[in-house]
């Protein structure tokens, strides 16, 4: 078997790593222990004054009035509000060049929780972390609460008077004027700025991404731009995994930042599913440098160093050019032999993506090339409906930033945007911005750009307002608001509007343009009401038109030609982080406190070194290196490949509120444009040594051992087509050892479970928020996860095998495994924690008194103390500790107070929910129509919740699968949650 | 060794036991002390005359004034302090505060013009000087800030447990010093019994921690859910119509409240002063707040539609006979306990609701006979998670 390890440290010497941990545990108990007075001198007198103190506090309080509650009605009750009960509305999410269709759960008027839209193509029900936590940033303190001049708060009457007369000004004077926005993906907002710059003629429009794909966009305009205007050929074009065969990604993570994600992996692991008896599988090559999600999921991995990916990728061009018949391009030598992945790819023509995330136009263009002569465009690479999230052009804002610094703009609007920050010369942008007569920004909430504009018009939050969008052209869907405004904000739409002198607010606006623009192109509906109110109810409105591109090879020859050779020296790779993406979400905590899929941080980005580099200069985790002058912890990263050094992207802001401020380290500052595109990687960086100093990391990565034991199981693809058990013998062995004294539950009525397909999922992490989200679990804080007290109820456990150079990597989510013969129940002395009718093993706060022996004696390590109150404390200030934060509390659940244990309840909420509307209706309820949070936005499809008393139920099924096997099975704990094993599809 | 140590022992534990009933003593007088402390320090004449012109006030409203009345005094109808059994009329703090803001005419003529059959019959005597009613406009004007008097003191618990525990030092002191008692047991049956009620006192104090069966506040209206559901028998889920469907019952908009009261204005007990109130309610956007009775704690899931709308619980079961009440008190105690027990007896309707169908082994047992009936017990209704989560 296998021997998988979780670190470094366990792989070396797992003895030792047990024995650091026992004293690390040893340590914090001491810690606790520790009072002001020695323990055997006061447990008299202590006893004496706390009783008689318990007396006193006993008949005060017993002759205290309880404290009066006020029960406010309506006046006039909206019809479609009833207290007590979510109302669902469909929205779409657009920020930080993400986007996803939701449905906003909205409880007595407070929205709660954000869902996947099921009826979105893209979304397809499913979220990422980001969105699922964007919920958070609604109520969030750094949201800024009135419009602002200079600092000084302004009524918006007076601001539109002041900023209207310099505009027009301005206008007369011949003064630029430029609006810099993230991209824009809403048609009528377009529309808007095309109106406003007609009418401020004198106005243009930059659109601007901290990570752009400008290398892409540029690249595609040369394949398919013969012919076209520009803005017809400029595209991102639309992967679809789910029809591809062999995927070949050189360092794009399309499982976790690259693009549009979680569209990804719903296609990604639709191919990969092997339920149901599927015999097919997409084969996935991973050529990258840190050890990203997709890395990690790769079933063939290629540690190459960034500068090497160009003559990787024209050696594979060649190879599919010499095979079909096309002409060789001269150029550099690979170092890699790709011999086999280009017979691969060869073998499944049509099937097969081919990608980079290289923001290299020349690079692109081979990568296109490869796709043509694969014959991928039209199959796996849609070219009708291209992406649209990412427009923003590198070269335009380093332009902006020139002509900024030389006073040629006179006035400067900023919407959604941050360079500041976020562009590598942010500080240069800073004083630029200072110096510029009029400077003007959207944003919603504080940010480094913020800090330096005159006037600042807030808009509201994306759950407040109007909004419409087309992430990709021709599939459409519309943003309401769930609540009124929390602050005194204003849609920058509306004030444009109001700037160009059009009498309309915003929601007209979008009607009107959906009228004119969008109803014409459908026929379902005859009355634009009804238009209008499904595709509102609905979220989404798709009318795809056939694609009039087509490819020329132009350019490719030439830019083989441009093609670098690697080179020598450490390199620095910069990502963005899965958790923070851009950093536009810095001041979320969940964001924060949601540990790196691989590396198990969070709360800090780091510098990933290459294991062999760590040892050979004497580095260990948490030491501190400098890297071209920037001081980053260290963190030996496993795969991480020989001479590259990985870091994040989206850490050290400055001005981002009270939780994102200083965490981890700025890395926009370091990265380099080369011919006028973004280089995501530095060559021949100085790497030295801080000597004796330390950043703590909050590592989560060796928390709870599971010593060992088979609990990911896993099997070859071929294998797997042999014998469906392959990997999973053990399960029928213990199975036929189980034996017990004890009685076996009986379940009279349901039995709920939930089924997890190893295969399926790539680590991801949304469930994680999801859960937290839906289930109020508390921030802690850095200093906290360090002490191994993460509340999260459901963690993905990352597992390594093999070389520790390239290693093979298993992700598993563990959650309470509502054990059916439950270690945790038979220990509690207070019955805080017995079984279910329904085979849920159950925790009744109230009576948890905090012994903790369920704890000890949970042999999945799933259980959660409040070893302090997070709520209401100066001490974790994060999200609960104010009014305005705990909005976002379900409150179906409550909320955990010091000293108890908390754990997984399976959403028990939803589960009676659906149970409650299925007795009042007077039927069963149906297989699917229960949904855990975790369940309900996997982008994986990896969990699915079920009645396991129901032998036709989806989930009775997955657990008669040949693959399905549980936990620690050995144990006769009897869990309610399955697991599948893995597959990997390497070809040997 | 032993010896030597136990009189230091009990004599610290006394000390605690004596210093914790001086702290309490202590506690209670001064309360007391700080609400004697009133401000009469008025020199200057006309502020004299002020206080003179509103002591007279109050006598009128008192009745002390004038003294040959022979109509019924103000009070006694338009009490000051709040009352146990529902008074209909509305009290001298809501007159108060509905007139402080206007003209003495207003107040005169609502007085003296009574307006709909219930005041003009028991304002028909009243006479009154119009320089004296004047008057009575200004204490109530005054009575408006001050809020009304403060009740006299009352025994309450606090009190019997403070005097049970000098009663058991008296005893334990002379069990060790003084000896009076001539029977040493005597002391010791004084020790035991006060000690015994000072604990059940406790335990009962803490078993009611949070529980309050009986409760009944002023409610900002003087709704009567004896005329609405009694009297008038009007269904309980015509104003709570969320009780089938939504866990909350729902306290009934203002606007549900005009569907009727667009047309009946004006009461045969309370006249027209409490339902002006919901008019007002309406017409001047502000709801009504009223103090919540049945309040369970955050930790606790009810649902009204599970009980209501699926077992076709009566609302008497637990909210009483509403239809007898006057002011809305709460009639059980909302116990867990109660709940359970509740739980342990109730049918369920296993039969009549295709969502049971996959209940087949309780299904079966019926059939064998195995059980009788189904009850809520059978189905998980007492495990914790059906309402703590």
């Amino acid at each position: 078997m296998k021997t998988y390890w979780r670190s470094i440290e366990e792989l070396d010497n797992p003895k030792e790593l047990r024995r650091a941990e026992v004293r690390e545990e040893a340590k914090q108990k001491s810690m606790l222990m520790k009072g002001d007075s020695d323990l055997n001198g006061s447990s008299r007198r202590d006893f004496l004054k706390t009783f008689g103190f318990g007396i006193a506090a006993a008949s005060i309080v017993a002759s205290c009035k309880r404290p009066i509650d006020k029960a406010i009605p309506y006046l006039v009750k909206p019809a479609e509000i009833t207290p007590g009960t979510a109302n669902y509305y469909a929205s779409s999410f657009f920020e930080g060049n993400e986007y996803g269709s939701v449905a906003v759960k909205v409880r007595d008027g407070r929205p709660i929780k954000i869902e996947g839209n099921a009826l979105s193509s893209i979304s397809q029900g499913a979220t990422s972390a980001r969105v699922q936590a964007s919920v958070l940033n609604l109520y969030d303190d750094a949201r800024f609460k009135n419009p602002s001049k200079s600092g000084s708060e302004i009524t918006w009457e007076k601001a539109d008077k002041e900023i209207i007369a310099q505009l027009s000004e301005l206008k007369s004077q011949g003064g630029k004027v430029v609006l810099l926005s993230s991209t824009i993906i809403s048609p009528s907002t377009r529309e808007i700025i095309r109106k406003f710059t007609e009418k401020q003629t004198n106005t243009e429009w930059i659109q601007y991404d901290p990570v752009s794909a400008s290398g892409i966009i540029l690249a595609n305009l040369t394949s398919f731009g013969k012919n076209l205007p520009d803005s017809q050929a400029a595209i991102i074009p639309d992967y679809r995994f789910n029809k591809a065969k062999v995927v070949v990604s050189f360092g794009a993570d399309f499982l976790g930042t690259w693009l549009s994600p979680v569209e990804y992996t719903k296609g990604y692991t639709a191919a990969r599913n092997l339920q149901d008896g599927r015999k097919e599988m997409l084969r996935h090559y991973q050529f990258e440098s840190g050890l990203t999600l997709s890395g990690s999921n790769a079933d063939v991995r290629f540690p190459i160093k960034p500068s090497e990916e160009g003559a990787i990728v024209l050696a594979l061009y060649n190879a599919i050019a010499r095979a079909k018949g096309a002409q060789v391009l001269s150029g550099v030598q690979s170092s890699v032999d790709i011999s086999e992945l280009a017979a691969d790819l060869l073998e499944n023509t049509k099937q097969s993506i081919v990608i980079s995330g290289s923001n290299d136009v020349n690079i692109q263009l081979l990568i296109n090339g490869i796709n043509q002569l694969l014959g991928n465009y039209g199959q796996t690479i849609g070219l009708d409906t291209p992406l649209l999230t990412k427009q923003g052009i590198d070269e335009k804002t380093d332009r902006l930033l020139v002509d900024l610094k030389a006073g040629n703009i006179k006035a400067l609007l900023v919407w959604n945007a941050n360079p500041v920050f976020d562009h590598p010369k942010g500080a240069e942008f800073a004083d630029a911005i200072k110096k510029t007569g009029l400077s003007i920004s959207f944003s919603e909430r504080k940010d480094e750009t913020t800090a330096v504009c005159q006037y600042i018009l807030p808009e509201p939050n994306y759950l407040e307002s109007w909004n419409d969008m087309e992430p990709k052209t021709g599939i459409f869907s519309l943003s309401q608001p769930t609540i009124a405004p929390i602050f005194n904000a204003r849609a920058p739409q509306e004030t444009l509007l109001k700037w160009a002198a059009i009498e309309s607010n915003y929601r007209d606006f979008i009607q009107n343009f959906w009228k004119e623009n969008l109803f014409p192109k459908q026929k379902e509906s005859a009355d634009f009401r009804l238009f209008w109110n499904s595709s509102l109810q609905n979220g989404v409105f798709e009318a795809v038109q056939e694609s009039k591109l087509n490819y020329s090879s132009d350019g490719t020859a030439q830019a083989a030609s441009r093609i670098k050779p690697a080179i020598a020296g450490i390199e620095l790779v910069i990502y963005e982080s899965i958790a923070l993406g851009n950093g536009k979400h810095a001041n979320n905590p969940w964001l924060q406190e949601l540990p790196d899929p691989v590396a198990k941080i969070s709360w800090d980005n780091f510098a990933a070194l290459p294991v062999e580099y760590a040892e050979k200069n004497g580095l260990k985790n948490e030491d501190v290196i400098r890297v071209n002058g920037v001081e980053l912890p260290v963190f030996i990263q496993p795969g991480q490949a020989k001479d590259t050094i990985s870091v994040a992207l989206g850490y050290g802001r400055q001005v981002s509120g009270k939780v994102g401020d200083k965490t981890g380290t700025n890395i926009y500052p370091m990265i380099e444009t080369e011919n006028g595109f973004r280089k995501y990687f530095l060559s021949s960086v100085k790497v030295d040594k801080v000597p004796e100093k330390v950043i703590h990391l909050a590592i989560s990565q060796t928390h709870h051992s599971m010593e060992g034991r088979a609990i990911v199981r896993e099997a070859t693809f071929d294998e797997y087509l042999k014998k469906p058990v392959a990997g999973n013998e053990k399960e029928s062995e213990d199975m036929a050892n189980s034996h017990t004294l004890y009685k076996m539950p009986v379940y009279n009525g349901h039995h709920w479970g939930l089924s997890v397909d190893l295969n399926s999922c790539t680590g991801c992490g949304n469930c994680a928020i999801a859960c937290q989200a839906e289930n109020n679990i508390q921030v802690i804080g850095k200093e906290q996860v360090r002490n191994r007290r993460i509340m999260h109820w459901i963690r993905i456990d990352r597992y390594y095998s093999e070389n520790p150079e390239n290693p093979k990597v298993s992700f598993q989510p563990v959650t309470c495994q509502h054990c059916g013969n439950a270690p945790c129940e038979n220990v509690c002395p207070v019955a805080a924690t017995p079984h279910s009718e329904e085979g849920l093993n159950q925790m009744a706060y109230n009576r948890c008194v905090g012994t903790k022996y369920c704890v000890n004696n949970c042999p999945y390590k799933v259980r959660r103390f409040n070893w302090f109150q997070f709520v209401k404390n100066d001490k974790f200030d994060f999200a609960s500790n104010s009014d305005l934060g705990r909005m976002v509390l379900n409150p179906d659940v409550t909320v955990r107070s010091r000293g108890v244990v908390e754990k997984c309840s399976m959403c028990v909420q939803r589960i009676q929910e659906k149970k409650q509307l299925a007795k009042l209706e007077g039927r069963a309820i149906a297989d699917g129509e229960i949904k855990t949070a975790c369940s309900q936005s996997c982008p994986g499809n990896a969990i699915l919740f079920g009645d396991l008393e129901d032998p036709e139920s989806r989930i009775s099924k997955l657990f008669n699968d040949p693959r399905h096997y549980h936990l620690l099975e050995e144990l006769h704990t009897l869990p309610s949650v399955g697991y599948m094993t893995k597959v990997r599809n390497s070809k040997v | 060794m032993r010896k030597v140590n136990l009189l230091p022992d009990l004599q610290l534990r006394l000390k605690t036991l004596i210093s914790l009933i001086f702290f309490s003593i202590f506690l209670i007088s001064g309360n007391s002390l700080l609400a004697n402390i009133s401000d009469e320090e008025d020199n200057s004449a006309s502020e004299h005359q002020i206080h003179e012109d509103l002591q007279r006030g109050e006598r009128f409203f008192k009745g002390l004034l004038p003294k040959d009345r022979k109509f019924e005094t103000c009070v006694s109808c338009h009490t000051l302090h709040e009352s146990d059994s529902l008074n209909w009329n509305p009290s001298a703090m809501d007159i108060a505060l509905k007139y402080s803001g206007k003209d003495f005419t207003d107040f005169q003529s609502a007085v003296m013009e009574p307006n709909g059959k219930k005041m003009e019959a028991s304002h028909k005597d009243f006479k009154i000087e119009v320089e004296d009613l004047k008057k009575v406009k200004m204490y109530l004007d005054q009575l408006a800030v001050t809020g009304p008097p403060p009740p006299g003191p009352t025994i309450n618990m606090i009190i019997i447990f403070v005097l049970l525990g000098l009663l058991m030092t008296f005893s334990v002191l002379d069990l060790i010093f003084f000896h009076k008692i001539k029977y040493r047991f005597i002391s010791v049956i004084i020790l035991l019994i006060t000690l015994g009620i000072q604990v059940y006192m406790i335990a009962e104090a803490a078993i009611g921690l949070g529980r309050s069966p009986g409760y009944a506040p002023n409610q900002p209206i003087k709704f009567s859910h004896k005329i609405h559901a009694g009297d008038n028998r009007i269904d309980c889920k015509y104003c709570h119509h969320l009780a089938e469907y939504s866990k909350s019952a729902g306290i009934p908009a203002m606007e549900l409240c005009m569907n009727c009261h667009v047309l009946v204005r004006e009461g045969s007990h309370s006249g027209k002063f409490e339902i002006a109130k919901v008019v007002e309610a309406n017409e001047t956007k502000k709801p009504v707040e009223w103090i919540r009775l049945h309040n369970l704690p955050d930790h606790v899931f009810f649902s009204h539609a599970q009980h209501v709308g699926i077992a076709k619980v009566d609302c008497k079961k637990c909210h009483g006979a509403v239809q007898e009440m006057g002011i809305m008190k709460q009639s059980s105690d909302l116990s867990m306990g109660w709940c359970i027990n509740c739980h342990r007896q109730t049918k369920v309707n296993f039969k009549d609701n295709a969502y049971y169908d996959k209940y087949l082994k309780l299904h079966e047992d019926l059939k064998s006979g195995k059980l009788d009936t189904v009850r809520a017990v059978n189905i998980g209704a007492n495990d914790c998670m059906r309402c703590h989560y």
